[in-house]
């Protein structure tokens, strides 16, 4: 198609007044494929738009230069404006004439604003147009993991109607959601048979997945039950696949047993009758391994304040931080003192001893810069708080990276906290991390208006923007290797070739394939390698 | 009654805006209310504080929200506005807003900045937007106008190219009708003051947290606007109106952002000497241990709050600590002192209160229905997201916000 380009420049009410329109106006009229050259005054107000709207129907333009302000403001605005006039949105070439240009420096600057349109428009006879499709989306979801957070998420979308598969590791739902029990008050049981009995969710317990494939709105997982495959296809998958403690035996200069217990042990001392010998003294112990927990301070809290309550025994905790930012911490943390908690903030680690049947701890308090000596009846231990059996597994499997303890890591721990580098894939609760209960709820919520997002309006837009040449493609698997949202794969593409090939649902469109192609076979349209090199060559042209 | 569903949302900092763009994808009709002149809150003004590497402080995520928000078709945002009161329930609430009179339309302003050069009073009456902000425009200054005051000026009203400017402009009165309102109004920063000891505002050399934000933000690097030095000795005291007597919760943010501010100074200036005196240093977070790991070598942890800040001779500052190891007070001199201030409660939180029917918990947050569900209030039909709920970060006030906007809309969705 032969390329009519019609250039509409901006002088922002009259005020960029270090640029001689008329002049650079003249200049551009009499390029190549140029049809008309418009001077308006507010391009971003109605006015201006009706005006370009009209000239850009009766001139019958297939390519838009706009020199204004910085697209920050402007381009969404005149993207819409092309679309509804039936022009490719990415037919529109924008140069930044205000901010980058007239603002920025003093005197005439005509002949830069000149130089930033020549660029645009040498930009704008390159450009094609990016089509976006509808592609349709299965309205199911797969939750693998059913502890508190898998059971609530699936409740949750079973109340919006979304259909969910429920997988669970071990024979049974529930997963850690005893610990919560004493102390939170989510009942198992109740929460199991609520699962039980909601129609649109299906459970399947002792199962794995061991494979992922395909994109968002349609996964095909294959899951293992015993000795028996299943394939199943999902518009999204949510990991809630937890955590787990553990005490290591060789975290301890004397072997944990009787009077060196776990706080998940503790937990169920205090579950079961209260025992005839209540322990005399009992010292809690964290911040030896991991200091930059919450989830010890938590649990050392809600066990020694039941310890008081239950067994009122003398309780003493030594710790380097009371881990307090996270919400109604400092006020357990005030209540544990209030009853009568003592505790010790040591800078080097205390040493563990046996003392007879007991645990002699020393430490040096820094607090009251004197050495303390406490034997206790038991002591109750930091436990780490890991990422739960298998998670290395399935991120390989998933090609989602963990973080350096190994939890999953998120798209950007920032933006959107439960999404990952692949679209449609979510990790929420624990196994992303020592989030607390808090937080924890906060994940869920966010889950669901993710997929309720995605999955609702019952299609997903595809935008194919990122290209591959196949004839230049070579097959080195470069793409394949780089590219952090699993959209690149390899495709049979006749009898005797086979090329990289760039699955636009999954492609984040980050350009890093395109940058890295040896063969130079990927092309990301807007900013393609021709693109680019004409916008400097229209410099050096000058 | 028809279920509306429309959403009011109050407050268009960082939760607000988080909400609104989950509820406008989501298909809902939003109503973003700002009390400012600007939409972006607190967090608009907080520094980036990278090095040589990101630092995580979470800070540039507003400018591209903020822009989304301007430019969605379903958000409509009110500047300028406060609610001023609220009756029927879920599914059917009238809002009552009230908009200060705009003297500049944002609608048709275009930030061209004619009207500023021909403003004939010092300082301007006319006053720029700051660069990122939501909407871009210009602002009169009442105190300063002289049209406003009376006298006969209209200088800039005949150079607008746009007809932005409209004197006439009165405070205007309207009626929204939604479904559920989401309250995120935020917080107030500790004022520094109340702790007397600590002469903030006294000495010019005692800044707080938001200060040195301010600082880096306008100036990219820290130095003394008086004689333009930089400082050698900086000290950080942590928990300044968080964990007292007055203030039963940790603020959930100082710890970070004095650690990430201190790693800035010192790359910055390789020979400045930093101190941070804390009571527990909170350094949970994903990745925040091997960032913390990597400060310990050169930042110096004192355990223990400063009890007072004096003066002290050449322009410094004497800070007085206990030396617990020692047992005795210790005085060291320094040439900055930052308060890491907290996060309180808004001042005027119990006058919303009263308007939505919401409770205020002990603290003075907004108090939720239950523990642990900490976005739904005693109202149904009214969500809290972000700070105005307790002491948040950036993220976890993102993260608050999507979780309020799915909480509305699925009651919504429930509600015939």
């Amino acid at each position: 198609m032969q390329v009519k380009m019609g250039i509409f420049l901006c002088d922002c009410g009259g005020s960029l007044k270090n640029i001689d329109f008329p002049r650079i106006g003249g200049n551009l009229e009499n390029l190549e494929d140029v049809a008309f050259v418009d001077i308006s005054h507010n391009l971003c107000l109605g006015e201006g738009k009706k005006a370009m709207t009209s000239r850009i129907l009766t001139e019958n333009i297939n390519r838009v230069v706009i020199a204004a302000c910085s697209p920050e403001f402007c381009e969404g605005d005149f993207a819409v404006l092309l679309e509804k006039l039936r022009l490719n949105p990415n037919l529109l070439s924008l140069a930044n004439i205000r901010e980058q240009c007239s603002w920025a420096h003093e005197g005439d600057v005509s002949a830069k604003a000149l130089a930033l349109v020549m660029m645009a428009v040498d930009r704008a006879r390159l450009l094609e147009p990016v089509e976006t499709k509808e592609v349709a989306v299965k309205n199911e979801v797969l939750v693998v993991g059913g502890g508190f957070c898998g059971m609530k998420v699936s409740l949750e979308l079973s109340q919006l109607g979304i259909r969910t598969t429920l997988m669970e590791r071990e024979s049974t739902l529930g997963g850690q959601i005893r610990e919560l029990e004493g102390f939170y008050g989510p009942q198992r049981e109740a929460m199991i048979k609520a699962v039980e009995k909601a129609e649109t969710i299906e459970i399947i317990t002792s199962a794995e997945v061991t494979g992922v494939e395909g994109k968002i709105g349609d996964f095909t997982v294959r899951i293992k039950k015993g000795k028996k495959k299943i394939l199943r296809t999902f518009g999204a998958i949510v990991f809630a696949t937890g955590y787990k403690t553990e005490v290591a035996a060789g975290d301890f200069p004397i072997k944990p047993g009787v009077n060196i217990i776990s706080q998940q042990r503790l937990a169920q001392l205090l579950q079961a009758p209260t025992p005839e010998a209540k322990p005399e003294t009992i010292g809690f112990i964290f911040d030896l391994f991991d200091e930059n927990s919450r989830f010890p301070t938590l649990a050392t809290l809600n066990g020694a304040l039941a310890v008081k309550q239950r067994w009122g025994s003398e309780v003493y905790v030594f710790c380097k931080n009371v881990k307090v930012d996270s919400e109604g911490v400092e006020k357990l943390y005030r209540e544990a003192r209030e009853q009568g908690v003592v505790f010790f903030k040591f800078d080097e680690k205390p040493t563990i001893s046996a003392d007879d049947d007991r645990v002699k701890i020393e430490a040096k308090d820094v607090l009251l810069g004197e050495d303390v000596t406490l034997t206790c009846n038991l002591v109750v231990a930091e436990e780490k708080f890991l990422p739960s059996e298998g998670t290395e597994g399935l991120s390989s499997l998933l090609k989602i990276k963990t973080d350096s303890r190994g939890f999953y890591q998120e798209e950007n721990v920032n933006i959107y906290p439960v999404s990952s580098e692949r679209k449609g894939i979510f990790f929420i609760g624990n196994c992303r991390g020592d989030l607390g209960l808090g937080r924890v709820l906060t994940d869920i919520f966010s889950v669901v208006s993710r997929i309720r997002e995605l999955l609702s309006p019952g299609v997903v837009e595809e935008v194919d923007r990122v290209k591959v040449d196949s004839q230049k493609c070579v097959a080195c698997l470069t793409c394949i290797r780089v590219c952090p949202h699993s959209a690149a794969q390899l495709v049979q593409i006749d009898s005797e070739k086979v090329a990289a090939d760039i699955s636009q649902l999954a492609c984040d469109r980050c350009g890093i394939c395109a940058a890295v192609c040896p063969a130079k076979a990927i092309k990301f349209e807007g900013y393609s390698d021709e693109q680019i090199l004409a916008q400097i060559e229209a410099i050096g042209a000058l | 009654m028809k279920t509306n569903k429309s959403i009011v949302v109050i407050g268009g900092g960082i939760a607000g805006i988080t909400s609104a763009l989950e509820l406008a994808n989501g298909g809902s009709t939003v109503y973003l209310i700002e009390r400012e002149a600007q939409i972006g809150g607190q967090a608009a003004s907080f520094c980036c504080k990278a090095t040589e590497v990101c630092s995580k402080c979470s800070v540039c995520l507003l400018p591209q929200r903020l822009s989304e928000v301007a430019s969605h078709p379903q958000i409509s945002i009110l500047t300028n506005s406060t609610v001023t009161g609220v009756s029927g329930g879920l599914g059917n609430f009238q809002v009552e807003v009230e908009q200060k009179p705009q003297y500049i339309s944002p609608q048709n302003c275009i930030a061209c900045g004619m009207c500023v050069e021909v403003c004939p009073t010092t300082p301007k009456a006319i006053r720029p937007p700051s660069p990122e902000a939501v909407p871009y425009s210009y602002s009169i200054d009442e105190s300063q106008c002289l049209r406003l005051k009376g006298e006969r000026c209209n200088h800039c009203r005949e150079v607008c190219p746009t007809d932005a400017i409209a004197f006439e402009h009165k405070l205007e009165r309207q009626q929204l009708n939604a479904g559920a309102i989401i309250v995120a109004t935020g917080f107030d920063v500790f004022n520094a003051r109340e702790v007397g000891c600590l002469n903030y505002g006294r000495y010019p050399n005692v800044l707080t947290g938001l200060d040195l934000e301010r600082i880096f933000r306008n100036q990219g690097s820290l130095k003394f606007s008086s004689n333009g030095k930089k400082p050698k000795k900086v000290a950080f005291i942590q928990c300044v109106g968080s964990r007292d007597e007055n203030h039963g919760y940790c603020s959930q943010v100082c710890c970070k952002y004095a650690i990430r501010l201190a790693r800035l100074i010192i790359y910055q200036n390789p020979d400045t000497e930093v101190t941070i005196f804390y009571i527990d240093l909170q350094t949970a977070g994903k990745g925040f241990a091997e960032f913390y790991k990597e400060c310990q070598e050169s930042i110096r942890f004192i355990r223990g709050v400063p009890i007072e800040i004096l003066e002290a001779p050449s322009d410094r500052v004497e800070v007085r600590f206990e030396n617990i190891s020692e047992g005795r007070v210790e005085r060291e001199n320094f040439d900055l002192v930052t308060l890491s201030v907290g996060i309180a409660p808004r001042e005027d939180s119990w006058e919303l209160a009263k308007v939505l029917g919401m409770n205020l918990g002990d603290d003075g947050f907004f108090d939720t229905k239950e523990p642990f569900n900490s976005v739904e209030t005693n109202v149904e039909g009214i969500f809290l997201a972000g700070a105005c709920q307790g002491p948040k970060d950036i993220p976890d006030s993102i993260a608050h916000g999507i979780s309020a906007a799915e909480r509305a809309m699925e009651v919504l969705q429930r509600c015939k």
